[in-house]
């Protein structure tokens, strides 16, 4: 009995990714077909080099809605890391090394203490990570209301290097989703998120440290929050307080588009990485053919109204 | 995601913790008032009480809305982005004469019903989780809005709007007037119609109440209609009261009103709730909001507190109640 469900599931999450590969497929035709700089070395070097930041975001959110939360805190924390990388290194250039582990701690232990509040309070994470954005947002803007500092050289090429043509940036973030896909799927304490997510009450009869485990899943969107913000701040060259106001919705649209249902403890982060794909290519491509990025905000609402509604209304 | 809460009988037995229960925000709020007058001599000046009411009009417009809304296990995360559409839908047909001013309210109307309308059938019908439904619908607003004014800010606008945002009549403002009356009229579909009952049996149990021959689609969606109504409605208040659509007209207004309705002992969880309560929790927020400019610190505290009291007030109300 079990076996049929497991089938069935497994079925349907191949559907979606089934889906979302062949509307991936059909952009880039359609992009070849109306610009002719979509399908060029330099584009494609460019767009695998800013997958990164929605990326680890989007890999960040896949933990915590597998787990059956939400993390809304990501957009504020990357601002904020940004705002600090940038001020920190304008300081002491020479400190990279100080800097980057320094906000990586920073963006778990803010992650984690999500998880905490989520658990140890029992409101639900919808509440605690949007008052945590609220108050991280609030800070950043005390200490910085204007985008500022700087990097050095040495710290741009995080983001800029290549190797034989690829983006190094793309190469770790597939490196980081393989990881976290066999972590997941083959390892007790990656597939213990599933249970959790799937029934937190049965995880817990079962012995799991249900608590724990949701601490570490908050902890995990944090730290991808951390790696995001040091791409981001790479790129850009500056800490700006506002930069990551859009992420949070942003961060969303790949994981439901990618199949992983809201309720938790189904899905998985290869099918957030074909949706980060689409809607990164999607928005290069309206870029192309000068669709507004006005125009842009309702297909991205669209985008998650057609996905969810397509996942759930398919579950009865 | 919510749990479903079984309903508790109440207590009869009058102790301190259910005095605190009932009255805690009262108590909170009196206590504030203290402080606010004790801290700043500012603070008690009518020209300053007034002001701070005229800002918390609008405010109370939406919580009056978010509450149906979380009422039945909801939460409208798009009411700041309807507020600032409603804005520019208002001043779209750039009349300057005040007898447009009907015409604009029953187009603001209309248009949020229908926002409304599409945020309760996805919820309700396609079974998305409001926080989706409603960010969605957020955005979607945000592009169309932007779409249309190009990014510019326009200032057509009746003269009319301004005095019922910001006029007085006999030294009361006519939009805390307006308030007062939306207030007791939803307040008493709410808490004295069968409607009302309704709301608060989908919210408390959905599946009793269809047994007991509710439709909860029917009213979850009728909820969500209101709660835009509102939203709409605070948005022309507010844009009387700015003058001007920025495009970002009510921004922050849905933590706000989340924040407001939380403090107010609205249960997320559903089915548990008050509108006067959630009203009293739009007082306790301006005042805060008040203090932190008379004291002297920066307005990005605001942000900071909102964020600690949203948890704070979850985490209160919750750990009280199971």
């Amino acid at each position: 009995m079990t076996g049929i469900v497991m089938d069935l599931r497994r079925n349907r999450l191949m559907l979606s990714y089934l889906i979302v590969a062949l509307l991936l497929v059909v952009l880039v035709v359609a992009g070849g077909f109306l610009s002719d700089r979509f399908l060029t070395w330099r584009n494609v070097g460019n767009l695998f080099q800013q997958l990164i930041v929605l990326g680890m975001v989007s890999l960040g959110q896949t933990f915590v809605v597998l787990i059956g939360g939400i993390d809304l805190a990501i957009g504020s924390l990357v601002s904020a890391l940004t705002v600090f990388l940038a001020n920190f290194l304008q300081w002491r250039p020479d400190l990279v090394w100080v800097a980057v582990p320094v906000a990586l701690i920073a963006a778990a232990g803010v992650g984690a203490l999500n998880g905490i509040l989520t658990v140890v309070l029992r409101v639900h994470p919808l509440i605690v990570t949007l008052g945590m954005s609220s108050v991280i947002f609030g800070g950043t803007l005390m200490y910085r209301k204007e985008p500022g500092g700087s990097v050095p050289r040495a710290f741009e090429d995080i983001a800029y290097a290549n190797v034989g043509g690829i983006p190094v940036s793309a190469i770790v973030l597939v490196v980081i989703f393989a990881i976290a896909g066999i972590w997941l799927q083959r390892t007790r304490s990656g597939r213990n998120i599933y249970f959790v997510g799937g029934d937190r009450e049965a995880a817990r009869l079962n012995g799991l440290p249900v608590d724990r485990i949701l601490v570490m899943a908050y902890a995990l969107s944090g730290l991808c929050a951390g790696i995001a913000a040091i791409f981001l701040t790479a790129r850009t060259g500056v800490g700006d307080p506002r930069i990551g106001a859009a992420l949070t919705l942003q961060s969303i649209t790949p994981v439901v588009v990618g199949g992983t249902i809201l309720a938790g403890g189904r899905g998985g982060v290869f099918g957030t990485f074909l949706g980060v794909l689409l809607v990164t290519m999607l928005n290069n491509l309206l870029n192309f053919v000068n669709v507004s990025s006005y125009y842009q905000w309702v297909i991205q609402g669209l985008i998650i109204i057609i996905a969810v509604g397509f996942h759930t209304v398919r579950r009865r | 995601m919510a749990p479903l809460d079984t309903p508790m009988p109440r207590s009869r037995s009058v102790s301190v913790a259910s005095i605190f229960e009932r009255f805690g925000l009262m108590i909170f709020l009196a206590a504030l008032l203290v402080v606010a007058a004790v801290a700043s001599p500012t603070f008690l000046r009518p020209a300053n009480l007034v002001n701070v009411l005229t800002i918390a009009a609008p405010l109370g417009m939406v919580v009056i809305g978010q509450t149906f809304v979380i009422l039945v296990r909801g939460l409208d995360l798009s009411v700041a982005s309807l507020m600032a559409t409603v804005a520019v839908l208002a001043t779209a047909f750039r009349a300057t004469t005040n007898d447009a001013i009907p015409m604009i309210f029953v187009a603001a109307i209309a248009f949020s019903a229908v926002v409304g309308l599409v945020n309760g059938w996805l919820v309700a019908k396609r079974n998305v989780s409001p926080f989706l439904a409603t960010l969605a619908m957020m955005i979607i607003l945000q592009g169309v809005r932007f779409a249309y004014t190009g990014g510019a800010p326009i200032s057509t606008l009746p003269p009319g709007m301004g005095f019922l945002a910001a006029g007085r009549i006999y030294g009361v403002p006519v939009n805390l007037i307006t308030l007062a009356f939306l207030a007791i009229a939803f307040g008493i579909v709410l808490h004295r119609s069968r409607l009302g009952r309704e709301i608060f049996m989908v919210g408390s149990n959905p599946t009793a109440a269809f047994l007991n021959g509710v439709a909860p689609n029917r009213v979850v969606i009728l909820c969500y209609v209101i709660c835009s109504i509102c939203a709409g409605i605070g948005g022309l208040f507010l844009l009387g009261y700015v003058g001007t659509v920025s495009n970002w007209v009510g921004q922050g207004y849905e933590l706000d009103s989340i924040v407001a309705a939380v403090m107010g002992g609205v249960a997320l969880s559903g089915g548990r709730g008050n509108i006067f309560a959630a009203l009293l929790g739009v007082a306790v927020l301006v005042v805060i909001n008040n203090l932190v400019l008379l004291l002297g610190f920066p307005i990005e505290m605001q942000l900071i507190i909102k964020g600690i009291i949203i948890i704070g007030a979850a985490a209160f109300y919750r750990t009280r109640l199971t």
